[in-house]
Parts: C-alpha cells; sequence; structure tokens
C-alpha cells in the first residue's frame, strides 16, 4: 500500500477511536465509531483477494448496522429526554437499544458470528487491528453508560466466555481460533463491567498485551493453521521457548498475566454475591484452555526428534521482520511477566 | 527463606553460564548446597511451631519436612536425569535445569506460603513447568494427552476451590494460615457448608488423587521423563495431601458425616488400585498405581482428622515420597537399558547388575512397609488410628497391606528373578552416578529411622 495512504488511514483510525474517547455527546462518539470503521475497510479490503473482500464487506455491514442501531437510539432518546449526554442516558429501552448495538460491534455471543470470519479474511497486522484497537472505543462507550438493564449484560458475558471456549474447539485455522478466544476475554469484560469499571478496563489492558503478543508472534512466524506453526522451532528458536507460555497466558494460568485479571474479576464477582455466576465463568474459561493448550502442543511441545502427532510441512517460510515484531519483545514481557506487579497496575487504572 | 529461594533462583544463571562440560556437576553441586542449607528447617525452634517467618511465608512442623524433601529432589533430579539428556543439544539442557528449577521455585513457595491465596497461586504454577516436562521430554506419543489430562483434572477441580477461598476471604477478612486458625466457626448455612467443604477438598483429592478421579496419575508417570516421575510421585502429589491438612484446620468444625464417603472411597481404592498393581505389565504404571494406593491411606488419615491420622499422614507421605522417587529411578535405569517398561521382557536383571537388585529388594521391602523403615511407621499409624475411628476399617487396610506386599514381591520378582531374556546381548554395567542416586533416596529414609520426630508434624 501507498505509504501516504496508510498513513492516512492509520491516522484515521487512532482520530476515530481519540474522537469517541473524548466526546460527551452521543452524535460525536457515533462520528468516531464511523470514522474508525471506514479508516479500517480499506485496509482490511487491501489484499486482493476474494476471502479479503468478502471479510471487508462483512465487517462493514455488521459495523453500519450497529452504528445505524446506535445513532437511532441516540437520536430517539435525545427526542424524548432532550439531551444528548452520553454518561446520562435513563431511557430503559434506548439504554438497552445502544448496548445492544455496541455490543455488536464489540462481536460478543450472541452477535459474534461476524467475528471468526472476519478476521479469518483479513492478514494478520488487521486482525491484530480489529481484535484490539477497534475495541477499544465501542467498549469505553459502554463503561460510560450507567443505567444498564444488569442481567443483560451478564446473560451475555457468560454465552461469549462458553461460546468462545466451544467455538474455537474444532478450529484448525489460526485466526479463526484467536477470534473465538477474543470473544471469551471480552465475556470477562462484560460480566465485570456492572460491578467494576476499573477492573472492566484493567482486563481489557490485559487482554491488548496478549493478543498483540500473539499476533505479532504469528505474523513472524507466518503462520495461520495450526499445522504451519508446527515448523516454528527451525525459524524462531527463542519465540518458540516463549509461546506456550504465552498461549497459557491467554488462558489464564498462574502465574502469568493473564491470570490477574481474570483473579480480581472472580473476587469482585464472589464480593458481590454471584458465586455462581463466578463459577460457571471459571469452568467455561478451560474450554479455551483447551486450545491453547493445542496450540502449544504443536508449536513447543511436539518437536522433533520426538515423533510429531502432525504432518511438518516439506516447505519452510523463513520468519519476516515487520515494524511490528519490535514491539515483540514488550508484548511478550507484558503477557508474561505482569503478574506480580498486579496490584501497583490496578492502583494505576483504578 | 530468601536464604534458599535465591540461591534456587541464582541456579538459572549457572545453568545458563556454566561451562558445557561443567554443566552438570556445577547444578548438581548448586543444588546440593541449597539442600544443605535447608536442612536447617528441620529443627524447629519455635514455640509457636511458625518459624522463619516473614510477611508471607513461614515454615513450621508440617511444612518443613515437606520443603526438604522437596529441597532434596532437586538434585537428585538434575542426577537421575544425565543420560536422558545426554543426547540432547547444549541449549536444550540448559532449558531443562531451567524448568526443574522454576518448578522447584514454585513448589518452596507453595509449602512454604502462609496465606491460602499464594498457596494456590503457587499450587497452580507447579502446573506449567510439569506441563511441558511431561509433555516436551515424555517419549511416547501419548504424552500429549497425559499432559491434557493432568491439566485439565488439576483445573477443573482447583478452579471451585479459588472459588470458594475468594468467597472465604470475604467472609473473614484474611486467607492468613496464622490468623484464621483463630478466628473459631465462620456461620454460614448447612447447605452452603456442604458445598464449601466439598469444593475446598476436591482439589486437593484430585491432586492426591483420589480412587475415582485418579485416572491422570498413571497416564502422567507412564508418559513422563524421568525426572517428571519423580517430582510428581515424590512432592506433587504431596501438595494434595499438604493442602487438604492445612484446610481441614479451618473447616474442621464443619460437618464431619461428609467424610464418610471420601473415606469409604479412598479405603476401597487403597484395596482396588493395589490389586490393580498385581496385573500390571507396565512397570511404570505399577509404580504409579501404588503411589495412588498409598495416596489413599493418607488421604483416609487426613480425613477421619485425628492428631494419629495426621501424624501418619504426614510420616507415609516422606517416606512414600522417597520411597516412590526411588522405584521410578530404578525403573529408569531398566529402561534406559531395555528401552521397554514392559516387565515381561526385562526380566532377569539380577544375572545383569547384581548391585542394581540390591537396590531393588531394599526399595521393594520400603515400598511393602518392612519395619523399621518410616513406611511401616506412617502405615502402622495410619492403620491405629483408622481401627480406633472404626473397626471395620481393618478389613480394607489389612488386605491393602496385604496385597501391597504381593505386588511389591510381584515386581520385584518380575524384574529381578527368572530367566534373562534371549534379546538381551548388550547390556551397560551400572553407572556409580546410578548407585550414587539410589543410596541418597534410601539414605534418608534409613536415617529416618533414627529421629522420626523430624517428620512427625506438629499434631503428636
Amino acid at each position: 500500500m501507498n505509504p501516504y495512504l496508510l498513513i492516512v488511514l492509520l491516522t484515521s483510525l487512532g482520530l476515530g477511536t481519540a474522537l469517541t474517547l473524548s466526546s460527551t455527546h452521543w452524535l460525536l462518539a457515533w462520528l468516531g465509531l464511523e470514522v474508525g470503521t471506514l479508516a479500517i475497510l480499506p485496509l482490511m479490503a487491501q489484499p486482493h483477494h476474494p476471502r479479503a473482500t468478502e471479510a471487508a464487506t462483512k465487517y462493514f455491514i455488521v459495523q453500519a448496522t450497529a452504528a445505524a442501531t446506535l445513532l437511532f437510539a441516540a437520536i430517539n432518546n435525545a427526542w424524548l429526554q432532550g439531551h444528548w449526554d452520553i454518561q446520562h442516558m435513563s431511557h430503559p429501552l434506548f439504554t438497552s437499544m445502544i448496548t445492544l448495538a455496541l455490543l455488536l460491534k464489540l462481536g460478543l455471543a450472541p452477535m459474534h458470528t461476524w467475528m471468526p470470519e472476519v478476521i479469518q479474511g483479513v492478514s494478520l497486522n488487521t486482525g491484530l487491528i480489529v481484535s484490539t484497537w477497534q475495541k477499544i472505543a465501542p467498549f469505553i462507550l459502554l463503561l460510560q453508560i450507567k443505567q444498564i438493564h444488569p442481567p443483560l449484560l451478564t446473560i451475555i458475558g457468560l454465552a461469549s466466555i462458553l461460546i468462545g471456549g466451544w467455538g474455537g474447539l474444532n478450529q484448525t485455522q489460526l485466526r479463526k481460533i484467536l477470534a473465538y478466544s477474543s470473544i471469551a476475554h471480552l465475556g470477562w469484560m462484560v460480566l465485570i463491567l456492572q460491578h467494576s469499571t476499573a477492573l472492566a478496563t484493567f482486563a481489557l489492558l490485559i487482554y491488548i498485551f496478549m493478543t498483540s503478543a500473539t499476533f505479532i508472534t504469528l505474523k513472524k512466524c507466518k503462520a495461520t493453521t495450526i499445522n504451519m506453526l508446527t515448523t516454528t522451532w527451525t525459524k524462531a528458536p527463542t519465540i518458540t521457548l516463549v509461546a506456550p507460555l504465552m498461549l497459557l497466558s491467554l488462558g489464564g494460568l498462574p502465574p502469568l498475566s493473564g491470570f490477574a485479571p481474570k483473579w480480581f474479576i472472580l473476587q469482585e464477582l464472589t464480593q458481590q454475591n454471584f458465586i455462581p455466576h463466578a463459577s460457571i465463568a471459571a469452568l467455561a474459561a478451560l474450554l479455551s484452555l483447551y486450545y491453547y493448550l493445542r496450540l502449544s502442543y504443536s508449536i513447543t511441545l511436539s518437536l522433533s526428534p520426538n515423533n510429531l502427532p502432525e504432518c511438518l510441512q516439506w516447505r519452510v517460510n523463513y520468519p519476516i521482520s515487520t515494524p511490528l515484531s519490535s514491539a515483540l519483545p514488550a508484548a511478550l514481557a507484558l503477557t508474561l511477566f505482569l503478574l506480580p506487579l498486579t496490584p501497583s497496575a490496578l492502583t494505576l487504572i483504578i | 527463606m530468601l536464604k534458599i529461594l535465591i540461591p534456587t533462583l541464582l541456579l538459572i544463571p549457572t545453568s545458563w553460564l556454566a561451562k558445557a562440560k561443567w554443566l552438570w556437576p556445577t547444578t548438581l553441586l548448586h543444588s546440593f548446597i541449597i539442600t544443605l542449607f535447608s536442612l536447617a528447617w528441620l529443627k524447629n525452634t519455635s514455640e509457636t511451631n511458625w518459624s522463619t517467618l516473614n510477611p508471607y511465608m513461614a515454615t513450621d512442623p508440617l511444612s518443613s519436612p515437606l520443603l526438604t524433601l522437596t529441597c532434596w529432589l532437586l538434585p537428585l533430579m538434575i542426577l537421575a536425569s544425565q543420560n536422558h539428556l545426554a543426547q540432547d543439544p547444549l541449549v536444550r539442557q540448559r532449558i531443562y535445569i531451567t524448568l526443574l528449577v522454576t518448578l522447584q521455585l514454585s513448589l518452596i513457595m507453595a509449602f512454604a506460603a502462609t496465606e491460602l491465596t499464594m498457596f494456590y497461586v503457587m499450587f497452580e504454577t507447579t502446573l506449567i513447568p510439569t506441563l511441558i516436562l511431561i509433555t516436551r521430554w515424555g517419549n511416547q506419543m501419548e504424552r500429549l494427552n497425559a499432559g491434557t489430562y493432568f491439566l485439565f483434572y488439576t483445573l477443573a477441580s482447583s478452579l471451585p476451590l479459588l472459588i470458594t477461598l475468594l468467597a472465604l476471604q470475604n467472609k473473614t477478612g484474611t486467607l492468613s494460615l496464622l490468623i484464621i486458625q483463630l478466628l473459631g466457626p465462620i456461620p454460614i448455612s448447612p447447605y452452603v457448608n456442604i458445598i464449601w467443604w466439598t469444593t475446598s477438598l476436591l482439589a486437593f483429592l484430585v491432586k492426591m488423587p483420589l480412587y475415582g478421579v485418579h485416572l491422570w496419575l498413571p497416564k502422567a508417570h507412564v508418559e513422563a521423563p524421568i525426572a517428571g516421575s519423580m517430582i510428581l510421585a515424590a512432592v506433587l502429589l504431596k501438595l494434595g495431601g499438604y493442602g487438604m491438612m492445612r484446610m481441614m484446620l479451618i473447616l474442621s468444625p464443619l460437618a464431619k458425616e461428609l467424610c464418610y464417603p471420601f473415606i469409604i472411597l479412598a479405603l476401597w481404592g487403597v484395596l482396588m488400585t493395589s490389586s490393580i498393581c498385581l496385573r500390571q505389565t507396565d512397570l511404570k504404571s505399577l509404580i504409579a498405581y501404588s503411589s495412588v494406593s498409598h495416596m489413599g491411606l493418607v488421604a483416609a488419615a487426613i480425613l477421619i482428622q485425628t492428631p494419629w491420622g495426621l501424624t501418619g499422614a504426614l510420616i507415609l507421605m516422606i517416606a512414600h515420597g522417597l520411597t516412590s522417587s526411588a522405584l521410578f529411578c530404578l525403573a529408569n535405569t531398566n529402561y534406559e537399558r531395555t528401552h521397554s517398561r514392559t516387565m515381561i521382557l526385562t526380566r532377569g536383571s539380577q544375572m545383569i547388575l547384581p548391585l542394581m537388585a540390591t537396590w531393588w529388594l531394599i526399595t521393594c521391602l520400603a515400598n511393602l512397609a518392612l519395619p523399621p523403615l518410616p513406611n511401616l511407621m506412617g502405615e502402622l499409624i495410619i492403620i491405629s488410628a483408622l481401627l480406633g475411628w472404626s473397626w471395620w476399617t481393618i478389613i480394607f487396610t489389612g488386605a491393602g497391606a496385604l496385597i501391597t506386599a504381593t505386588y511389591s514381591l510381584y515386581m520385584y520378582l518380575m524384574t529381578q528373578r527368572g530367566p534373562v531374556p534371549n534379546h538381551m546381548i548388550s547390556m551397560n554395567p551400572s553407572h556409580s552416578r546410578e548407585h550414587l542416586l539410589l543410596t541418597l533416596h534410601l539414605l534418608p529414609l534409613l536415617l529416618l529411622v533414627f529421629k522420626p520426630t523430624t517428620i512427625w508434624g506438629s499434631a503428636y
């Protein structure tokens, strides 16, 4: 892509999110969301491949639907209540409508079906943007709406954790697995959203670190299916060493960073006497852990000279150095070693 | 505590900076020095039982034998793995040692934690190195399956424990072991009580493992490399027993009747798993099932909650830790020579490796609890504690002891006696390394006969 065009698109992406984050007015927030969506579409459709075009189209339709719903609800809210303020939404119908629109934008179950399809169609770099940066704006809007019907978020959160775990089980495509992992992680954030916005933000932050590390690693290994991971050890030995830890951190095993948000979310839920919810969420996270474990088996834990479960690729794609690779060490460090620092990290947010 | 933790942490740079030739000797020596210092934990001079206190960690007579056992096992694992890793590239050997050290660190922190949340985190932390040990350094294809079983059995049972601990913290305001036992009964409804009791103990009962939820253990043992089997049998299973003893302290005023099904299951398991041992063809699997049977006794002894029961459980845990680890080492010396775990293919070793046969004899005798070894001391105390609790248990414990003796004999006869199979043409003689390894397993066992108070715990 032409660098000038790329700069314009990337700045618009940043601008869209920044606009949403800094607005108190629904119209401006909607505008920011739309700018973000439109800026990423050329990036998605850029590889000239029918699959990429399809993904871009699907993404556009879904995001446009969500944005239209949001605009409709905001206008109606303004009509009934006479203000456009994000923080003071009080009409139950329009609040629910906006919430659902934002959840659709985030890709939470049962509105998640676009997410694996879109991520599978785009390149890993764009996938990284879609599953991290593009989540920030709708999520921050969701944080600001106060009067959400409580069971709504709980049900959607638990359903996302379950479906995110379930859906990834029979996938062989890495990008689809990551999409399902993203659904499950967002489920945790939505589950805690009404109890503690600080914890939800913390979970989002850790999720962004972990997902970025995973996407950059996959990009560096040029792997898009589980089978392509089996030759990682010939290409990037150091990554091979760290990759299972990164994946288990995504799965939320202590003592890795991924455990911190889960721990605090469970603690908050038990404190609010939602022990059944906490138990279901914790056990449903095991479903996601299964596919992370399977990935780490193929990357590291079944190396030659041991016998291998998959057939090896006969052609090795050598690792590439992208501009993003330089961010890999930092992202990995944040993915692995943040748990002991959690108290200070939490105080920064709260 | 830092006196042990920092040198253990520094083992990692040692293993990465040491010259190739000196890699194994240096790490071995380093870890032995750590072990030497850890022996100081066994002398408890404190009046309150707790010593070497700091804000997060402490030792007491219950944890210090287990801590010392953990420290004792690291050099033995390094010693045992040398031949297994001789063919690997140098970097992988270094990674392997790093992995063992990480496991060691998390185990020390788990046993020494005074805060239950920290204990939980460290309990889970041991999963990752063990998982990598099993699935990365195991031999057969089934190791991946074994790793999955291991991880999911443990996690599925321990996540409810996390939630219970968090709820307990809400109720009491603290999870510190030093404080929580002074709090007195916690007011909760009977219904919650049942759930609470079950979830708190299930994690540890699976880790022990209790008969019925033990299926991960034989798989993990059979597939793990020698160091994995050793640490699993010697220390990781004991983490379950240790956790149960700690949790029972908090839960003890609650629901005594809830123990009954678990005690029955544990005792029935003693009988069943030792019978399974009688018809095993796979040597490592036999030793694994024998671990399940011994840990069944430990589980029953802990669940009846008498001082004798707890003492017996701790003694048996330590004795069994050394014995089963020694058995796995012996199985590995056979495996490294014959490349087979099938007992029928490796008969008559006494003719080939006579001194090794002596080690086999002593270890088998320790396994069947021959006097005066601490194994007998533990079993005897457990059996009499159970007898005091109910007469009927003697049927299970007595029959269990009998079958244990039978399968130990079976194991000895199958591996050491009988005709040497024709396919064994060239066998290496035993190395002094292997003799040293077994001496270091059996020597502490014999020495403990003279001073059993070190492993009696605080309940006697």
